[in-house]
């Protein structure tokens, strides 16, 4: 059975490895039903999770360039991420060295002299040659759409998911800047809706699905931070929602972990379950619940995933 | 070489331009290295050329020294070239032997070493006496007019331009693609800066057109085909099926009572339904109810036919069928207007998210006493009137990286309009105002905003708006202040958005069929931006109105009736003359290879078969050359453009 899996390249970035590993691991246990084996790029590292603003920074441009080289020298043509950071700096970075000669020079200098030691050989590999941008960047939610098709997703329902009433939030990373870096139209995307509709979800549209959560100003504006995410919260739960669908890590920071925290000052925020996108897939999948990692949530998903106490006890 | 036998006797005047050809170049120096150039027997300066003494003296000169030809070294041909080839004529000279040599856009206007520029000034001058030794003297050729104009679109534009004409004394063709004329202007409801109904002074102007005897009305027509040039043109015009008999209609609306098929109405924006046989609106001319085949349930008797049963008068006919109709015209006036920026585009304003988030023109359909809601200020979802008003200027103009670069021009007026037409419908109500900047340039047009500000007490906000959204039945609107610098987040009962204006859709279609070029933007481009505002670059053509960019009622009256001035002018001439600095064909030198016949924008060129020769319809060339660079045995050459002649320029020019 295995063999039958087609092999493609997914990078999860850090905090796919730490904090939110619930994320990782329902990629993983989603991607397996889809008839994926995960590559993941030998010696990845952090992307750098910021795409760097200033333009003459090249250095903070080598590191998602050499994870992207390391694809192409595994012999991958596509690699997809699931966080919106990671997605974000690995599609800009791709697009600068694709469309850009002078930083494609600039990059490929620094990587040109990497020495790269074979974990199990020790074999030592130099001169590596050069990365023009060839491997397509893609996020999960593109790669099902594009790559995987809804039509696949929806043979394979295992469980039926048409009481979840939710509202996907998109954040920034995966809009902006438009363009074609941009999974979908900034002012009025779709893409996450079609893919929670076709895994059978209620989809609820909110006006705050391309809002800012608050972003890094949790650790150093944390006040501000908590009004940004209040906004977001408090509209999903007014639009009608059960359920706030995403996948970003730092979002979900911001609109799951700090839910406690965002009551000291908006007393009235609402508690509402959030779930990477990726839980809800492989929900939907009929993935067993022990895999989703619903007890590292804050605010607990199983009464909005409709999991009867019972079952939870069994 | 020669002229009569003779050698030919050039005279060479270099103008000044007061300091703007002297100060680089040293003119007298040009006049005089001149002097001795071979061909040249006189040459000289003189500080204005154009000035009357200056063309005096081209004349004296030219008559006192015999001068076969005439060569002035002075600005660009685009400005003075006519004008001394009128002074050569009146002192016998051929126009065709006047040559202009460029030497201040080309020269002094372009470098700063005066040593160096001279230099060039003379070569450039010797270059154009190599040309003018070979010059031969042309005939102009002469065609004839037909005066006949065909009008495209009737909106105010078009029925202006039309009715402009038709006064002259010519005959128009006015044709119109929907089933009424009218356009945009009709949905109005009043229009600034005077606040006159603009219906009542719309309607008279339909009726005039309908009533002339010069102007034949063609509504539900499309132009198909064009074929021809200036003042003889062949248009082939669409008849689009109307199912209706429009003499016999007697517009009782039984058929409309009976037919069971609503779709939304166009005329009212989508804010009210019609029939699928219906009347556009009351005043609607030609007086005729028309069947929307795409929404009718089909011709087929068997499946509705309900009107057919019901028209009295047998109106309705089921068999009409599209009919090309074929026209002569000498000149074509473009006045197709504009459409709406799509709200689609705005997705953070909610626009066609939200039926409360309205545009401009669906706005004025709800100020309009023939609207949706009978001329009170109601809003579409639920029928209440709305005591927060907000409107928001220019989405998507001058928003380059997003959407439009381009000021829409009106907004900033209609704007100030609405808002002060909803503070006489809703005096307790609440208008407010999101601007970058008011922009009121147009006569009484600041003193109207002032009223707005001043006397109905709209609130005005610098800012920009970023998102507009939902919350219960309240729309939340967030902005910034940027004169305070404060971020707004606001309540509101209905949203109206200033949309751009845009080219009309399909526009690029029809320009296509007429040849005729746009801007950037798909605006119709004027031959000059300043001097010829209401020509096309191609002769025979005219634009008018919002085909042309985006303006007012005022401006768009103001360039139909110019456009009308200049069609006239040209059906004033006897005969057009067409320039015969044309490219025809050596016959035996051409091989009959057709690339030319290819290459040539004009489709002035034709292969004989039967001869294996090309052939050229004289007055359709306009001499652009591209057959000439085409030709690979030199078969095509441009008169007095020859490559002997180029040759010989070029030799003069790299001789040292």
């Amino acid at each position: 059975m295995a063999d039958n899996k087609r092999k493609l390249h997914y990078y999860p970035g850090c905090t796919l490895k730490e904090k939110t590993t619930h994320l990782d691991v329902s990629t993983y246990a989603a991607m397996e039903i889809l008839g994926y084996e995960l590559i993941e790029p030998e010696n990845w590292t952090c992307c750098g999770a910021e795409y760097p603003l200033n333009e003459e920074m090249i250095m903070g441009l080598t590191a998602p360039v050499r994870i992207l080289r390391q694809v192409e020298i595994e012999g991958g043509d596509k690699v997809f991420t699931v966080c919106s950071f990671c997605f974000n700096v690995l599609k800009r970075a791709n697009e600068a060295i694709k469309s850009d000669p002078l930083k494609n020079k600039r990059i490929n200098a620094f990587l040109k002299d990497d020495i790269h030691i074979d974990r199990d050989s020790g074999e030592k590999t130099t001169d590596f040659k050069q990365y023009n941008g060839d491997v397509n960047v893609l996020h999960l939610l593109e790669f099902i759409r594009d790559w995987v098709g809804y039509e696949k997703i929806r043979s394979l329902i295992k469980r039926d998911l048409s009481g979840i009433k939710v509202v996907p939030y998109y954040g920034c990373r995966l809009l902006r800047p438009k363009g074609r870096t941009a999974i979908d139209e900034p002012d009025d995307p779709s893409i996450f809706e079609e893919f929670l509709e076709n895994i059978g979800c209620e989809v609820i549209d909110f006006p705050f699905k391309q809002e800012c959560c608050g972003s890094y100003l949790s650790l150093s504006m944390p006040d501000a931070a908590s009004e940004a995410s209040y906004n977001i919260l408090r509209s999903a739960k007014l639009s009608g929602a059960g359920m706030l669908a995403l996948s970003c890590p730092l979002c979900y920071y911001n609109l799951d972990t700090r839910q406690d925290r965002i009551r000291e000052n908006f007393a009235d925020s609402p508690e509402i379950p959030v779930l990477f996108f990726t839980q809800l897939l492989a929900w939907a999948l009929g993935v067993d619940e022990e895999v989703l990692g619903l007890d590292q949530h804050y605010c607990n998903p199983r009464t909005a995933l409709g999991i009867d106490k019972s079952e939870v006890k069994k | 070489m020669t002229r009569n036998g003779k050698k030919k006797r050039i005279g060479v005047f270099v103008c000044h331009c007061g300091v703007n050809i002297a100060k680089m170049v040293d003119v007298e120096r040009v006049a005089k290295e001149l002097e001795d150039y071979p061909g040249v027997v006189y040459s000289t300066d003189y500080i204005y050329m154009c000035s009357d003494p200056g063309q005096q003296l081209i004349v004296d000169k030219a008559v006192e020294e015999r001068l076969d030809s005439v060569i002035i070294a002075c600005c660009s041909p685009t400005l003075h070239e006519v004008t001394f080839q009128k002074a050569a004529e009146r002192a016998g000279v051929s126009p065709f032997q006047v040559e202009i040599a460029n030497i201040r856009e080309q020269v002094s206007w372009v470098h700063t070493d005066r040593e160096e520029a001279t230099r060039k000034a003379v070569r450039i001058v010797k270059s154009t006496v190599e040309k003018v030794r070979d010059n031969e003297d042309l005939e102009p050729i002469e065609v004839d007019v037909t005066r006949r104009t065909m009008v495209i679109g009737a909106g105010i534009s078009g029925i202006q331009t039309a009715l402009d004409i038709a006064d002259q004394g010519y005959e128009v063709l006015l044709v119109e693609k929907e089933p009424s004329i009218g356009g945009h202007m009709i949905q109005l409801s009043e229009t600034f800066p005077t606040l006159d109904c603009s219906q009542c002074i719309m309607t008279p102007k339909m009726v005039e057109v309908s009533r002339h005897p010069n102007i034949k009305l063609m509504t539900y027509h499309e132009v198909e085909s064009i074929s021809g040039y200036v003042g003889n043109f062949t248009v082939k015009i669409k008849k689009k099926p109307r199912y209706v008999d429009e003499v016999a209609c007697t517009m009782c609306g039984d058929c409309e009572e009976v037919c069971p098929e609503v779709v939304p109405d166009e005329f009212n924006m989508g804010l009210s339904h019609r029939k699928a046989i219906y009347l556009p609106f009351p005043q609607a001319i030609p007086g005729t109810y028309t069947l929307d085949i795409d929404s009718c349930l089909g011709l087929w008797p068997i499946r509705c036919s309900a009107c057919k049963d019901v028209c009295e008068v047998n109106a309705i006919d089921f068999d009409q069928k599209e009919e090309i109709i074929e026209e002569k015209v000498g000149a074509i006036a473009v006045c197709t207007g504009y459409d709406l920026y799509t709200m689609k585009s705005l997705g953070e304003f909610g626009a066609e998210k939200y039926e409360d988030v309205i545009n401009g023109l669906e706005f004025e359909r709800i100020l309009s006493a023939s609207g949706p809601t009978g001329g009170k200020v109601l809003r579409p979802s639920d029928g209440k009137v709305p005591k927060n008003i907000v409107f928001i200027q220019c989405c998507g103009s001058r928003d380059p990286e997003n959407h439009k670069p381009y000021c829409s021009k009106i907004c900033c007026m209609y704007t100030a309009k609405h808002a002060m037409l909803y503070k006489h419908h809703v005096p307790d109500g609440q208008a407010t105002v999101f601007y970058i900047d008011v922009r009121t340039g147009g006569k009484r047009f600041e003193e109207f905003y002032h009223r707005t500000v001043e006397e109905e007490e709209v609130l005005y906000l610098r800012g920009k708006v970023s998102k507009v959204y939902k919350e219960g039945d309240k729309i939340i609107i967030h902005g910034a202040d940027t004169l305070t610098g404060k971020k707004i987040e606001m309540e509101a009962d209905m949203v109206v958005l200033a949309m751009a204006m845009e080219k009309k859709e399909g526009s690029e279609e029809l320009l296509r069929k007429l040849n005729i070029s746009a801007d950037a933007d798909g605006w119709l481009a004027e031959a000059h931006p300043k001097l010829k505002p209401v020509e096309s670059i191609n002769a025979g053509f005219y634009l008018a109105g919002c085909a042309h960019g985006p303006k007012d009622i005022p401006d768009t009256v103001a360039q139909s009736s110019a456009a009308a001035a200049k069609v006239g002018g040209l059906f004033a001439k006897e005969k057009l003359q067409h320039d015969p600095a044309i490219v025809p064909v050596i016959e035996e030198l051409c091989s009959g290879c057709g690339i030319c016949v290819n290459v040539c924008p004009y489709d002035a060129r034709e292969l004989d078969e039967e001869r294996g020769v090309v052939t050229v319809k004289e007055v359709l060339c306009e001499g652009c050359g591209a057959c000439a660079a085409a030709c690979p045995s030199g078969a095509a050459q441009k008169r007095n453009q020859t490559d002997r002649q180029v040759f010989s320029m070029m030799s003069a020019i790299l001789r040292q």
